[in-house]
């Protein structure tokens, strides 16, 4: 079994109400969980609270897995990093600052970017690297950060219109690139 | 700083590719998020392109993102939340039906070395025999399923009871720790004769056998996914 196949079938067997593989993927998956909850709310205690809620969810929704499509560690990082952003939204934490000096639309692209994207155009991460660096910092802060265009905007003291264009701009070229 | 709330109209604002990331993200407003969703119901592509969106991202965390362990008290915070209140889990549910399933097993052994009752002559030689008795969402159900090894299939005759309306019965197979393994769906007939796999024969003994109810043509999911409503275990004639 690859290791996406062992967690797709502990939440088959969650999906059963088998506390044993409930265990199991805990153990295998709560400190790449907890580490989204940590980056999107810089709060252990927060970060713990949300972690509980999303296995509290695994647990009650593991059933529904199969239905939406994706693969497993994906349904789980999704279901973290919503509810950790939802968090943050209700506690109106501030968003970090982000350095007008990183923000330049003309930065180039970052160092390691034409060698990975070379051997594996179609992951992601070489395609962030083909983006200016401070567009593909616009789309980390956004994911994994879980900053909104307000956020974004306030962090940077660029507009919001200036932010929502760049990043939109800056989502279909990582498109086009994943697709190519 | 006049209005904030509405970007400029460029090129990327009808991309739908570029819609399909900002939902992802959770960058649309209400109203936008409203919308899209609603287009989502009706445009599968789209709905394909947030997934692809998602599994990408996730890519990213994967990546991106140290692990970090969380506090050890955290798992029994959850555990308590989850497992101490009245809501008993499928295996709770049926381990009672198991036992049960053990003593109408011994009650038909020392019938039958007794001479009370005689087996009858059936199209299978049943080997192993399961009681299905119901859990509390099987009521009035009684179901007996009997394994013929050396023929490779089960029959499972159904005495009382029925699926709900637009529902069909699922019968599954739980081998020790396995996830269930589906054995395939009865008839509306009282009587079923399904194959089985020749892999799994040897996992019969002991194994318990179950009913869940689902959806016509079966789980969707290839683990149970209706309410289980009857279960026992497999135990040698």
């Amino acid at each position: 079994m690859t290791p996406q196949e062992e967690v797709e079938h502990l939440i088959a067997r969650v999906a059963m109400g088998d506390r044993a593989a409930f265990t199991s993927l805990y153990d295998r998956t709560s400190a790449k969980l907890f580490g989204v909850c940590l980056r999107v709310l810089n709060d252990r205690a927060e970060a713990e609270e949300v972690l509980q809620e999303v296995f509290v969810t695994v647990w009650n929704k593991a059933d529904s897995y199969k239905v939406n499509g994706y693969s497993p560690m994906t349904w789980l990082i999704t279901i973290t990093r919503n509810r950790a952003v939802d968090r943050r939204r209700v506690l109106k934490r501030p968003p970090a600052p982000i350095e007008t000096a990183d923000l330049m639309p003309d930065s180039k692209p970052g160092p390691e970017a034409s060698a990975v994207a070379a051997s594996d155009a179609r992951h992601i991460r070489a395609c962030m690297d083909e983006l200016p660096r401070a567009r593909a910092h616009l789309v980390r802060r956004a994911y994994l950060d879980g900053d909104s265009y307000a956020d974004l905007a306030e962090a940077t003291g660029v507009n919001l219109n200036t932010i929502r264009t760049w990043l939109r701009r800056s989502l279909i070229a990582l498109r086009e690139c994943l697709s190519r | 700083m006049t209005d904030l709330t509405t970007p400029p109209r460029g090129p990327e604002d009808d991309d739908p590719r570029a819609l399909a990331a900002e939902y992802a993200l959770g960058l649309l407003t209400e109203e936008e998020r409203t919308a899209f969703e609603a287009r989502m119901d009706a445009e599968p592509d789209l709905r394909a392109e947030v997934a692809s969106w998602q599994e990408h991202f996730a890519t990213l965390v994967i990546d991106d993102i140290e692990e970090v362990a969380p506090s050890a008290q955290l798992k029994t915070r959850l555990d308590a939340k989850l497992f101490s209140s009245r809501e008993p889990s499928f295996w709770q549910q049926i381990w009672p039906y198991g036992l049960g399933g053990i003593a109408a097993a011994l009650v038909l052994w020392a019938a039958i070395t007794f001479g009370v009752v005689t087996p009858e002559e059936d199209a299978l030689r049943a080997d192993l025999v399961a009681e299905l008795a119901p859990t509390p969402d099987g009521d009035g159900l009684s179901l007996r399923a009997e394994v013929d090894t050396t023929l490779g299939a089960v029959q499972v005759i159904r005495a009382t009871g029925a699926p709900p309306e637009g529902r069909v019965f699922e019968l599954w197979l739980i081998a020790g720790d396995a996830a269930p393994v589906s054995l395939g769906l009865l008839d509306e007939d009282a009587s079923t004769i399904i194959d089985l796999p020749e892999n799994l024969l040897a996992l019969l003994p002991g194994a318990l056998l179950a009913i869940s109810d689902e959806p016509p043509g079966g789980s969707p999911t290839g683990a149970p996914t209706g309410a289980v409503r009857a279960a026992g275990p497999l135990t040698s004639t």
